[in-house]
């Protein structure tokens, strides 16, 4: 049965069979192909079988939709073909037999197993895809882009405010540090807050900070209201709306 | 903060050639390490030219603030870092280039890379070449390796434990010099006084388990002893590849008399 692979990058994140009913894509929660970004609009495209064809429309989306890089308002799909919504690609794929054997990894890989050996794109496409098909618990969940910011409730800081855009974030008395504190006593570099694909980890420097009150163990994923706390200063960690 | 740093390399007990580099350049603080993917000599010219590249163009970058990126710079990393990101780009494109139309002799090569400044460390790696933090002992794998098992564990199509056994541990997703473009990842993190970094290639880690790394790094003070120490356990565990490490530790930086006294007597 053909069917569709929502793609980001290399990850494929759903795969929709293709049935007698059209598939909406867009960014409401109720488009069956709903893509939680900024750039992709409510309703964004439809793609529905006409005549033994399968036929894609965009619906007047703000940033159009594009297959094999060109933008179209009405095209028909062929097997293989990328269309690409925001940052998003839907690989249609027509041939698609049920889940292969994860037996057909070996193929492509087996002559000299002990040599390194470096996929192609083709390969590595195909590889990957077949491991989606293969593992049941393939589906990752598209990342939110949703920067947090950092409010000093308490203590003296440089600033009021921080949105923490960077991959690290160090809170201290260190020119390095993006949260200057200040103080005669202000820890060096007190904390640090590190972005991961799956969230902001709060982690020790050369004091152990506190989260709600207690001092945290280790790298500790940070959540929507959290209050962390370093000597005197306590900063409130939270999610836009 | 004082940086102790120590390295080693070593063929190992089946191969002929050694298809690894690194270059422990203290001036920048900046720590390479590179394995080499090819028949014949190409893999270590692959290599060699990773290493080279990265350092040359951080170099450059030292002396001209304006040395031009080959990368997009993002804005969620520092200006290290996305000159570190440049540095892996243009490898991968003088490999890719080297490398020219001959298939046959398709080279390659990974990298893992560390550039340090005062507590801040950026780090960039592409392929199975890994980067290992040592903190209040224990120890942290900081990169992911671009292999395709390490790919099959992330989707959960593989444990752990198989991934170790699967015959298919040398394929890698991401390398040097394969493409003309390549993805690499960039991490940024903080450096403590007591960490310790380990930079390896996957020689050791095929070898050596990461408990009886930890317990080495652990139990050896010397960087360049404990470097010395985990290329001897992979070759006492059979060798089967070349073996490199690079050890960096972050010892406490008392600049006083005092300390200077006793660094002295040391």
């Amino acid at each position: 049965m053909a069917r569709l692979l929502l793609k980001f990058d290399t990850a494929i994140l759903k795969e929709i069979p293709l049935g007698n009913r059209p598939v909406t894509i867009g960014r409401a929660p109720d488009n069956e192909v709903a893509i939680d970004n900024l750039a992709v609009s409510n309703y964004h495209a439809r793609i529905y079988g006409e005549a033994g064809r399968l036929v894609i429309e965009d619906l007047n989306s703000l940033n159009g939709t594009f297959v094999n890089d060109m933008r179209v308002e009405r095209a028909t799909l062929r097997d293989g073909d990328l269309v690409q919504v925001g940052k998003h690609q839907i690989q249609v794929d027509a041939a698609h037999d049920a889940a292969l054997p994860v037996d057909a990894w070996r193929k492509v890989a087996a002559p000299k197993v002990d040599e390194t050996m470096v996929l192609d794109t083709q390969e590595r496409r195909e590889m990957l895809r077949q491991a989606a098909v293969a593992g049941e618990r393939a589906q990752i969940s598209p990342t939110r882009v949703r920067v947090p910011t950092l409010r000093v409730i308490a203590g003296k800081t440089n600033q009021s405010e921080y949105v923490l855009s960077g991959k690290l974030t160090v809170i201290g008395r260190s020119e390095m540090a993006t949260v200057r504190l200040r103080g005669w006593f202000a820890p060096r570099v007190g904390a640090q807050i590190h972005k991961r694909d799956d969230g902001y980890y709060l982690g020790v420097g050369d004091r152990i900070p506190k989260v709600n009150g207690r001092a945290i163990n280790g790298s500790t994923l940070l959540c929507d209201g959290d209050v962390i706390e370093i000597g005197r200063v306590k900063l409130h960690f939270g999610y836009p709306a | 903060m004082r940086i102790e740093v120590g390295g080693n390399t070593h063929v190992g007990r089946v191969r002929q050639n050694n298809e690894d580099a690194f270059q422990i350049e203290r001036s920048l603080n900046l720590y390479v390490l590179s394995d080499g993917i090819g028949g014949e000599e190409q893999g270590e010219v692959a290599s060699a030219l990773a290493v080279d590249t990265v350092v040359r163009h951080c170099l450059e970058s030292e002396n001209h603030r304006a040395a031009p990126l080959f990368v997009e710079p993002r804005p969620d990393l520092s200006e290290r870092t996305n000159r570190l990101m440049s540095a892996v780009t243009l490898a991968n494109r003088k490999i890719f280039e080297a490398a020219g139309s001959q298939t046959e002799h398709r080279m390659g090569a990974t990298i893992v890379a560390v550039w340090l400044q005062g507590e801040r460390l950026s780090l960039v790696h592409v392929g199975d070449s890994r980067a290992y933090l040592l903190r209040g002992g224990s120890l942290e794998q900081l990169t992911s390796d671009h292999s395709l098992v390490a790919e099959q564990v992330r989707r959960g199509v593989l444990t752990p434990q198989e991934a170790e056994t699967s015959e298919l541990q040398s394929v890698l997703i991401r390398a040097l010099g394969s493409e003309d473009r390549v993805e690499a990842d960039a991490d940024e993190h903080l450096l403590l006084e007591g960490d310790t970094l380990l930079l390896c290639s996957d020689g050791l880690t095929r070898m050596v388990t990461d408990p009886e790394i930890a317990s080495t790094l652990l139990t050896i003070e010397s960087a360049q002893l404990a470097a010395e120490h985990l290329v001897e356990l992979a070759n006492d565990y059979g060798g089967h590849d070349n073996v490199t490490v690079i050890v960096i530790r972050a010892l406490s930086g008392s600049t006083g008399l005092f300390g200077r006294l006793r660094r002295w007597g040391k």
